[in-house]
């Protein structure tokens, strides 16, 4: 022995150099799984153990000197899960491309591998039994492999399948015995030097069944012809069949098979009449025939209704009998069922190795906010600050003092071009035309049946360029919808999606104008209007608008210039008591405004008229716009549900509490809040016509809740317009 | 990743985009038919009264020597990127929106300034 050695279920066993787990194993005398024939070709699950913590792994092609700790199975259950706390590094991957992909590095392989080199084409070769597992062929193809060092995706041309073929296993009574080996398992451990003792050898037609012990080892083989062999141990050989299941994941033209895997007849192996045909799923004979008289007459359905196939070998062992049996009962041989990756068991890791959640999208200040200590949430698609850690506090300097709030997750676009405004016409169901040069507009972007699924601002420059800004997580699609219209329209236009690039700070509170002008911004535009200006030596875009129901101001500047236009913000703020505010006061200050959140208090058949927007809606424009039909032909239909304004004199329980009058459903709530400023709970939800009409009062998780007026705080917008 | 400085967002069309002569000391990366990102700051004219020109701070970047960029796309980028050079190219490395700028020596990485940091997290893990 060469003195190494891994631990199995608390015992060492030593191994020799190039020792599979399972060889060393068998020299310790130790059957992984208790019984069961063992083929050392890695078509059977009757090695797998845990190893290093892994389950199902085959330990006849797992080498030896990787290993640590290998421990059995539970009998007759599935190994446990690892612990949390014991979650392994996830698996690297490698991308690689190449012409050729060889499975199987055999003499076959080997061979075509040469002949594809030899005529100039790049050749992968991959051999399990080198540690190199093909899991599965894709589309492409693209053959997915587990090696050692990591999971390799490969993109290749061409695949040559040259995986040789599987040995039967038997199916008869004592097959799930100790001491049962295939004829390529007996040379391993022949060449091993493992003496198997008094051996008894029988072929396909020989084979009756095998006799045991009661520590379940084998004693003995009943031929067919009734005689009986005394043995310790028993080599099978009932025949072979391709290992070509990989080849059947490949598309059409897209694998050779070559060697064995190709020459080889199929071996149909006698029916048995009873007993397991599927020992990784547990099927009997007698489950399939009720099964088969039920109508599950094909090999797919056989599958489904049985499962047979389905385990860990893959219907490495049960495929040949599934054949037989079928053809046994239909006189007629079927086709194999189909193959699709996986073929081997795998890790989650290994099996998201290369793969990414989609990531949030981060601010140029989100390493500021996370120095100030905010709790960061990803909403929209970015990383964003709930709160500074008080709300309450964030919410007060809004509305008593200034604070500033980081707002560059707005989607940002330029638009301009010869046709822009003739776009534009097409695209909103506001008149552009009458938005001067410095203003801007509050618009909705409707679908083609005038439903609303976004919002935000047109604001036209001096230069006959457009600024559009639309939600945060809106400004891609937004992007899409404006590029494919005007394409199809034919318009002459730019377009320019500055989301990412831009960095925008609200600067809003009664004292905003004061701190703005300490930093520079002596001419503040007016009410809805906007600017060109240096704020605190940085360029600034200055929107002045409205969303908190404060005086506020948009500072839109390059993306790079962020922190600096947030610290001089801070410093010069600290005069006025200023606290950056998150988005839980965000969104409270905007529901006491009865501002919409789309997505939010919108649905997804939201029309103008719905949520009270009919307004924003221009009818009279002769432009026909995207919607304007819907719009015209639903205006027509009273409304049914309706977003408004409920308010309480308790708060509301949550966003999304449905509301009632009496056992009528009455809708629900989208947005709440209790409102400081008002001294009551305030809420955006819809409500449904009842019979009568809509009701006045409703019930909300037992708070009588008031239809009212979204617009709760300053309903004249005078505080904003100041 | 470092801020990608002096870059230029240029939207055209794609007859005056071709027609542009960009002095030769420019990078200019086709980003679509009718747009080039442009690293450099030396003026040219582009005959488009209506072309959007603006500087664009909205980039990360970052040089890696071949054999680095070899160890960076093998084990983070699923597609094959072109073997010419100098070349470009874009899509997902790493699983994020990336541009790369291939010379004989060396690659420019260029990533979003919003998944800066989650690219150097994933590349370095």
């Amino acid at each position: 022995m060469s003195g190494e050695s891994f631990e199995y279920d608390g015992r060492s066993v030593e191994f020799e150099a190039g020792d599979s787990v399972l060889l060393a194993l068998q020299r310790s005398g130790i059957h992984p799984t208790g019984g069961g024939t063992l083929c050392f070709g890695g078509d059977c699950a009757n090695c797998v153990c845990t190893v290093d913590g892994v389950s199902y792994v085959r330990s006849c092609q797992t080498e030896a000197a990787t290993v640590t700790t290998v421990c059995p199975h539970p009998a007759g259950g599935a190994p446990s899960l690892p612990p949390l706390d014991d979650r392994p590094e996830a698996p690297a991957v490698e991308y690689m491309t190449t012409s050729v992909v060889v499975i199987g590095g055999g003499m076959s392989g080997t061979s075509a591998g040469a002949a594809a080199e030899a005529a100039e084409e790049r050749v992968l070769v991959f051999d399990a039994n080198d540690g190199a597992e093909v899991l599965g062929v894709y589309p492409g193809p693209m053959v997915v492999v587990r090696t050692p060092a990591a999971m390799v995706h490969v993109e290749c041309e061409r695949i040559v399948v040259a995986t040789g073929a599987a040995e039967i296993q038997p199916v008869v009574r004592g097959s799930e015995l100790a001491g049962l080996y295939t004829r390529n398992a007996a040379d391993v451990l022949s060449r091993a030097g493992i003496d198997l003792g008094a051996a008894a050898a029988v072929t396909a037609d020989e084979l009756g069944h095998f006799e045991g012990d009661d520590e379940g080892r084998v004693t003995a083989v009943v031929r067919a012809d009734g005689s009986r062999l005394q043995c310790n141990s028993v080599i099978v050989d009932l025949g072979r069949t391709p290992r070509d299941a990989l080849a059947r994941m490949a598309g059409p033209g897209e694998a050779t098979v070559v060697g064995q895997a190709a020459s080889v007849v199929p071996t149909i192996p006698n029916c048995p009449s009873s007993g397991v045909i599927c020992p990784c799923s547990n099927v009997t004979v007698g489950q399939l025939d009720d099964l088969y008289e039920r109508g599950f007459t094909h090999m797919e359905l056989l599958k489904r209704g049985s499962l047979a196939g389905t385990g860990t070998c893959q219907g490495g062992v049960c495929a040949p009998y599934l054949k037989s049996f079928l053809a046994d009962r239909g006189g007629k041989l079927q086709p194999a069922f189909t193959a699709r990756p996986l073929a081997r068991q795998v890790t989650l890791g290994e099996l998201a190795a290369g793969s990414h959640l989609p990531a949030a999208t981060r601010t140029a200040l989100d390493a500021v906010h996370r120095r100030l200590g905010a709790q960061m949430e990803r909403i929209g698609g970015w990383w964003r600050p709930w709160t500074y850690g008080d709300t309450d506090a964030e919410y007060r300097a809004v509305r008593e003092r200034v604070s500033i709030g980081d707002v560059s997750t707005l989607g940002k676009v330029i638009i301009t071009g010869s046709d822009v405004e003739e776009a534009l016409q097409r695209l909103y169901p506001t008149d552009v035309a009458t938005i001067k040069p410095g203003r801007s507009r509050y618009v909705l972007l409707l679908d083609e049946r005038g439903f609303v699924f976004d919002d935000g601002l047109i604001a036209r420059e001096h230069d006959g360029t457009f600024f559009l800004t639309f939600t945060s997580g809106g400004a891609s699609m937004a992007e899409m919808w404006i590029r494919d219209w005007t394409a199809s329209w034919g318009n002459d236009i730019r377009i320019l999606n500055r989301t990412w690039s831009m960095g925008a700070i609200n600067v809003t509170g009664p004292l905003a104008r004061e701190l703005l002008a300490d930093l520079g911004l002596i001419d503040p535009p007016s009410f809805m209007g906007h600017t060109v200006a240096t704020v605190a030596g940085v360029e600034c875009k200055v929107f002045r608008l409205g969303f908190t129901g404060e005086l506020s101001f948009e500072l839109h500047h390059d993306a790079d210039r962020s922190e600096e236009l947030w610290d001089a913000l801070t410093e010069a703020g600290a005069a006025y008591d200023l606290a950056p505010h998150g988005i839980d006061a965000l969104f409270r200050l905007r529901l006491e405004k009865g501002h919409i959140l789309v997505g939010q208090d919108t649905d997804y058949d939201s029309t103008p008229h719905r949520i009270q927007h009919g307004w924003a809606v221009n009818l009279n424009k002769p432009h026909d716009f995207i919607g304007r039909h819907a719009v015209e032909r639903t205006a027509k239909i009273p409304v049914n549900r309706k977003l408004v304004g409920f308010e309480a004199d308790k708060p509301f329980a949550f966003e999304g509490a449905t509301a009632w009058r009496g056992d009528d459903y009455a809708g629900y709530l989208t947005s709440v809040a209790w409102s400081p400023a008002l001294g009551k709970a305030v809420a955006l939800g819809w409500l449904e016509r009842l019979v009568d009409d809509f009701p006045d009062t409703v019930i909300v998780e037992g708070v009588e809740a008031r239809v009212v007026p979204p617009h709760f705080y300053d309903p004249e917008g005078t505080r904003a317009r100041a | 990743m470092e801020q990608l400085d002096d870059v230029l967002r240029v939207v055209s069309t794609p007859e005056a985009l071709a027609a542009t002569d960009f002095p030769d000391d420019l990078l200019v990366l086709p980003l679509a038919p009718d747009e080039r990102m442009v690293v450099g700051m030396t003026p040219f004219v582009l005959p488009d009264p209506h072309a959007i020109v603006v500087r664009d701070a909205g980039w990360s970047a970052r040089w890696f020597d071949s054999a680095d960029a070899d160890s960076l796309l093998t084990t983070h980028c699923p597609w094959e990127p072109p073997s010419e050079r100098p070349s470009f190219a874009q899509g997902m490395v790493a699983g994020l929106p990336v541009k790369l700028w291939q010379t004989e020596e060396r690659t420019l990485v260029i990533v979003p300034h919003v998944f800066a940091t989650e690219f150097a997290e994933r590349v370095d893990r």
